[in-house]
């Protein structure tokens, strides 16, 4: 037990994830914001280059930040997996920024949002404010953050349950199952309103 | 929020579970019997059980969200009609509701704008010339197409009859339709093929979700043709690569779609047989399990389809009743009902040669009707044992090739035409390849049971890479790219700095390749940069491989060559940041390396030339503190205690100047090893220390709190319970001689907290150490029964990790530290007879691993610690004579130190405390 690994390692981010892993919200709140700087970064230069759209999907925009960062050897992810860990989280900050930008430019507009996964379906609504969810899936953060992590890769980076059934090495069954807990738990939330956990 | 707290949470979420999959009586059941035990529990199970039953069928988070600026073409025109509302986003490009703007036609319409990436060069006149042909098709279950065109911007698109319904796969699951039902519905889209073929159309891209049953059960197809009008006109070999390509589905693909072969409508055939069996059996009949596109077409052109009849049956047993039950029946009856003709009509529409399918989409129809009619089939006994395969034998390489290049297509990658410059491009798919080839196994090692997959497609690169290296013939920058090809493919094999595949000896061969190749360039130009950077990093990668496997003498051989690559790169120029980075984990790996061999020099120098480098602008303080922190261990290895000291406050120091280290904790998480290296320094129980306990208790207290209270805060802290089990063995091993009491509550603490971590060989390690030396404290305590338990089990467990029995003991290991509990068990139970023995015992088994005594100061003052050790068991077992002797022989070998290194001061305060005849340790 006398050896142990001295600090120093230039590889930042596996540091990060380190500190981050070792309950040190600092790094934590860091890495995500890196991470959004990154996948900001990354959709802006992708609007700019498809003349103002942003047509890639979440997926799409992650798979390329971690090309990215994987391609700076030297703020490479310790493994895909933490990556999605921690982007996930990132984009659904980014995903609720855009909403909020793209409301303030229609002055109150309506917002619609379109399936990721199926073509040719019919218009399906969204929750009445994505806005709203921010602050709730925090705090089903603090309660099951195993919970928050499946609602960021599910319904912010459109990750389908084989998918992340495939990451978490569980059955689709089970990712299933978390769903519908999230889900009820995040619609209690937004129906009663949060309660800070102040007892039963 | 929920007026829950995490104890609740955990508490009711297992409820919540149960719960969810309980119909409603036994729900009530349940909320009942919880109302009697924990009311307030009830209260919030029941109001989410209501929120449940609410959301179903809400529509509530059920769609993804997109980052889509789409919403903002809302009121855009395209040609005649206005955008109202976007309805979906395929492959192709993104679908709207819209409507005529000049109100020549009253209904709503489907526009799809197609991406313009897709539609090739020239492709505009085509594309309209196509589409007017397209639009003649017109079929009760075909969505018509009713205008094709290209905006004056540029972009391409479709106008389609706007088709209200739902993908036909979930339509027949919700409807819970049975085998004739499906069947029935599958006979509405035969008959829309059938009629687009009379009239020489082929859909190419038959899949469920082009095919929509509205709410009367009318099938619907989308996208009739659609495909070909995207196609560039390019010899049919390049589909795989051209564009075209983007618009397939592997997983509705036929074999000759995959291999970029002609098609026709025998594809169409195909598509229809995967079709059916996924309506049949709620399974796909190659690409079970695979879940990337490369691996399904794999299983597309390798592996033959699953009879549905087994299809139906397969495990869990429990998802094939639930696929049953779906289908109104069981398992077993469904595969009666389709085992003979069912599996034989599937199996005449999914043969891999076209040429020996249906022949017509008629044909098939007809069969379907037969079964639905009980009449004999026109196919029988289909030869199901016919392999593929064969094919796939006889051109393995292209298939390979092929499975490559779609693999990079899939990873986002445009790989250049096969026409053009054919060097040029295969150049640039080897650069390609070598960048992605991380990235395409981390897809494939999220895959459960994929190692074969994953390994063959390593050989596949390796295949690949050798062709290529073939053909670089003496072209360096070509065989530079190969050359970090191999370096990467080792890197997912099995260098042991990032996830692998853990394969090393595999790694090792792709290294020297990369090594080999790099050496060539570098025969030629021997101050090429990169070449000099890359031979540093592949050297640096093979020393990483020979310290894992215990082959030392490479290691140290690859890590002074690595060394001597960086220096040569130092001699050429200032490095650049990330050739600086690359230095650093040279530098810092090869100085490790060494103090880890013992060669303590070559280690403080490595480190000091990190630490020159580190203090180049810009300051890279936290390599500066790493390569502090080696020097310091390397010096107190030596005995150079109050250099060591000082060196690791200097270590504390340059981390303080990390100015992307603002807060406290954080500095606090990052400090940790420099604490317990200092602590070390300070007071180490038995070890090389300045002998201050007392210092090195505050500190070791400070870092054990610190994680303890981290894993209080978050149990899911993996990190933080492996450091309280360091620390508090350290802590505990300072105070079990004088707060025995205090030693054993930290001891059990660490005990605890490395039991909650994962069962690695290392933690057991550690709880066999920890139970061994907390055995101490139990008998000052005169708790002696405990003291031997634990022993016991300390031996068990290294039993379980094969530490035990062994013939060969190292004064450092764990074995070591057990056995030699075991016997002051002895001497304390006055069990002195064996005790003798047993220390007798361990220090031939020491001397067998040969301990460096004469040039390694931790050698020598193990060994000199045993001999104390055993000298006081012999004066307690009334035999001072062999005491004598081993006091002789410590006196000796500390003498002989004080020759080779006089003034130094451990080695003095050795002698000088043989000298007085005390202890120095305790």
């Amino acid at each position: 037990m006398e050896e142990t690994k001295p600090p120093g390692d230039p590889q930042q981010i596996a540091a990060m994830v380190e500190r981050a892993e070792a309950g040190d919200s600092a790094a934590r709140d860091a890495l995500f914001a890196s991470l959004y700087n990154e996948l900001h970064n990354l959709a802006e230069s992708h609007i700019r280059r498809s003349s103002g759209q942003l047509t890639m999907g979440a997926t799409t925009l992650l798979h390329e930040a971690y090309l990215d960062l994987n391609s700076r050897s030297h703020v490479a992810f310790p493994d895909r997996l933490r990556f999605l860990k921690y982007a996930s989280r990132a984009m659904r900050g980014l995903v609720i920024d855009y909403v909020r930008t793209k409301r303030a430019q229609k002055r109150g507009g309506e917002i619609t949002f379109i399936p990721i996964s199926e073509e040719n379906v019919s218009t399906v609504a969204a929750p009445s404010s994505i806005e709203a969810l921010g602050p709730v899936l925090d705090e089903l953060g603090q309660l099951d953050p195993a919970l928050a992590e499946l609602v960021d890769l599910k319904f912010f980076c459109g990750f389908s349950f084989g998918e992340i059934a495939t990451m978490r090495g569980v059955s689709e069954r089970t990712v299933q199952r978390d769903w519908a807990k999230a889900r009820v738990l995040l619609h209690d939330a937004l129906q009663n309103g949060p309660l800070s956990g102040s007892g039963l | 929020m929920f007026r829950l707290d995490r104890e609740h949470w955990r508490e009711l979420s297992p409820l919540l579970d149960q719960a969810l999959d309980l119909d409603a009586a036994a729900r009530n059941a349940l909320l009942a019997d919880l109302e009697r035990r924990r009311p307030e529990l009830a209260l919030v199970l029941a109001r989410l059980l209501s929120g449940h039953d609410q959301l179903l069928g809400s529509g509530f988070l059920e769609t993804s969200l997109r980052l889509d600026d789409a919403p903002t073409l809302a009121g855009h025109t395209v040609g005649p009609y206005t955008l109202e509302a976007p309805l979906g986003m395929g492959g192709m490009g993104t679908v709207w509701r819209a409507r005529r703007s000049d109100g020549r036609f009253e209904g709503a319409v489907a526009v799809k704008l197609l991406n313009l990436a897709l539609l090739g060069e020239h492709g505009d006149e085509r594309f309209q010339r196509e589409g007017t042909l397209l639009a003649r098709l017109t079929h009760d279950h075909i969505a018509r197409l009713l205008d094709a065109g290209v905006t004056s911007t540029g972009q391409p698109y479709l106008v389609l009859e706007l088709v209200d319904g739902t993908r036909i796969d979930r339509f027949a699951d919700d409807q819970r339709l049975d085998p004739t039902g499906r069947l029935e519905l599958f006979l509405q889209v035969l008959d829309a093929v059938a009629h687009a073929h009379a009239n020489l159309v082929i859909h190419r891209d038959l899949k469920p979700s082009n095919i929509l049953v509205g709410a009367k059960g009318q099938v619907k197809l989308l996208d009739f043709g659609i495909a070909r009008l995207l196609e560039e006109n390019v010899p049919a070999q390049a589909t795989l690569t051209g564009p075209a390509a983007h618009a397939l589905t592997p997983e509705y693909a036929a074999p000759e779609q995959a291999r970029g072969e002609p098609v026709t409508t025998a594809t169409d055939v195909y598509a229809l047989g995967v079709l059916l069996h996924l309506l049949l059996t709620g399974r796909h009949p190659t690409g079970e399990g695979c879940r990337t596109p490369a691996d399904q077409l794999r299983a597309l052109l390798e592996r033959d389809a699953v009879r549905a009849s087994d299809a139906v049956a397969a495990s869990p047993a429990e998802e094939a009743a639930e696929r049953a039950a779906r289908r109104g029946s069981t398992p077993d009856r469904l595969r009666r009902l389709y085992g003979g003709d069912v599996d034989n009509l599937l199996a005449k529409a999914l043969d891999k040669y076209p040429g020996r399918r249906y022949p017509s989409v008629t044909a098939f129809t007809e069969d379907v009707r037969r079964f639905l009619n009980h009449e004999p089939l026109s196919v029988r006994g289909q030869a199901w044992s016919y392999r593929a395969a064969k094919f796939v034998r006889r051109h393995r390489w292209p298939v390979a090739a092929g499975v490559i290049a779609f693999a990079m297509l899939a990873a986002g990658l445009v790989i250049v035409n096969r026409q053009r410059q054919i060097a040029e491009s295969r150049f640039r798919q080897l650069r390609h390849l070598s960048q992605q080839v991380f990235e395409l196994d981390a897809r494939i090692d999220d895959l459960p049971g994929s190692a074969t997959a994953r390994q063959e497609l390593v050989a596949m690169s390796l295949e690949y890479l050798e062709g290529l290296a073939r053909d670089a013939r003496g072209n360096l920058e070509v065989l530079q790219e190969v050359s970090d090809g191999y370096w990467r493919v080792a890197r997912i094999q099995g260098v042991p700095v990032a996830l692998s595949l853990g394969n090393l000896a595999k790694a090792e061969e792709s290294l020297k390749k990369a090594d080999e190749l790099v050496h060539t360039i570098l025969a030629v130009r021997p101050r090429d940069r990169r070449a000099l950077a890359r031979s540093a990093a592949v050297a640096g990668d093979r020393m990483m491989v020979a310290s894992s496997e215990r082959r030392d003498t490479d290691a140290l051989a690859h890590a002074q060559r690595a060394v001597g690559r960086m220096e040569a790169l130092l001699n050429e120029a200032p490095l650049s940041r990330s050739e600086r980075d690359d230095a650093f984990a040279v530098y810092g790996n090869a100085a490790n390396l060494c103090v880890n061999l013992h060669r303590y020099d070559e280690a403080i120098r490595y480190a000091r030339r990190q630490v020159e480098l580190a203090k180049l602008e810009p300051p890279a303080p936290r390599a500066e503190s790493y390569g502090l922190s080696v020097i310091a261990n390397a010096l107190r290895s030596q005995g150079e205690l109050d250099r060591a000291l000082e060196t690791i406050r200097e270590a504390r120091k340059a981390l303080d100047r990390d100015t992307t280290l603002s807060n406290d904790t954080r500095r606090m998480v990052s400090r940790y090893p420099l604490l317990l290296r200092e602590a070390y320094i300070l007071g180490k129980d038995r070890g090389i220390s300045l002998d201050r306990p007392d210092e090195a208790a505050v500190l070791l207290r400070e870092a054990f709190e610190m994680h303890e209270a981290g894993v209080r805060r978050d149990p899911n802290d993996m990190t933080s319970r492996e450091r309280v089990g360091t620390t508090g063995l350290e802590l505990g091993d300072i105070l079990r001689w004088r707060d025995p009491h205090g030693a054993l509550a930290v001891y059990d603490i660490a005990l605890a907290r490395l039991a909650e971590n994962r069962n690695s060989v290392k933690a057991r390690r550690d709880r066999a150490l920890l139970l061994a030396r907390s055995s101490y404290a139990l008998r000052r305590l005169e708790r002696r029964a405990e003291a031997r338990g634990r022993i016991d089990d300390a031996l068990a467990i290294l039993k379980e990790t094969q530490d035990y029995p062994a013939d060969r003991v190292s004064l450092e290991s764990p074995i070591y530290s057990v056995l030699q509990a075991r016997a002051d068990q002895h001497v304390d139970e006055g069990k002195l007879a064996e005790a003798v023995q047993q220390y007798k015992d361990l220090l031939e088994r020491v001397m067998v691993g040969r301990p460096d005594v004469e040039h390694d100061l931790r050698d020598a003052y193990g060994l000199s610690l045993l001999y104390q050790d055993f000298a006081r068991v012999h004066r307690a077992a009334g035999t001072p004579d062999e005491a004598d002797a081993l006091d002789a022989r410590r006196l000796a070998l500390w003498r002989q130190w004080n020759q080779t290194r006089p003034n130094n001061p451990f080695v003095r305060r050795q002698l000088a405390a043989l000298d007085a005849g005390t202890t120095s340790t305790r």
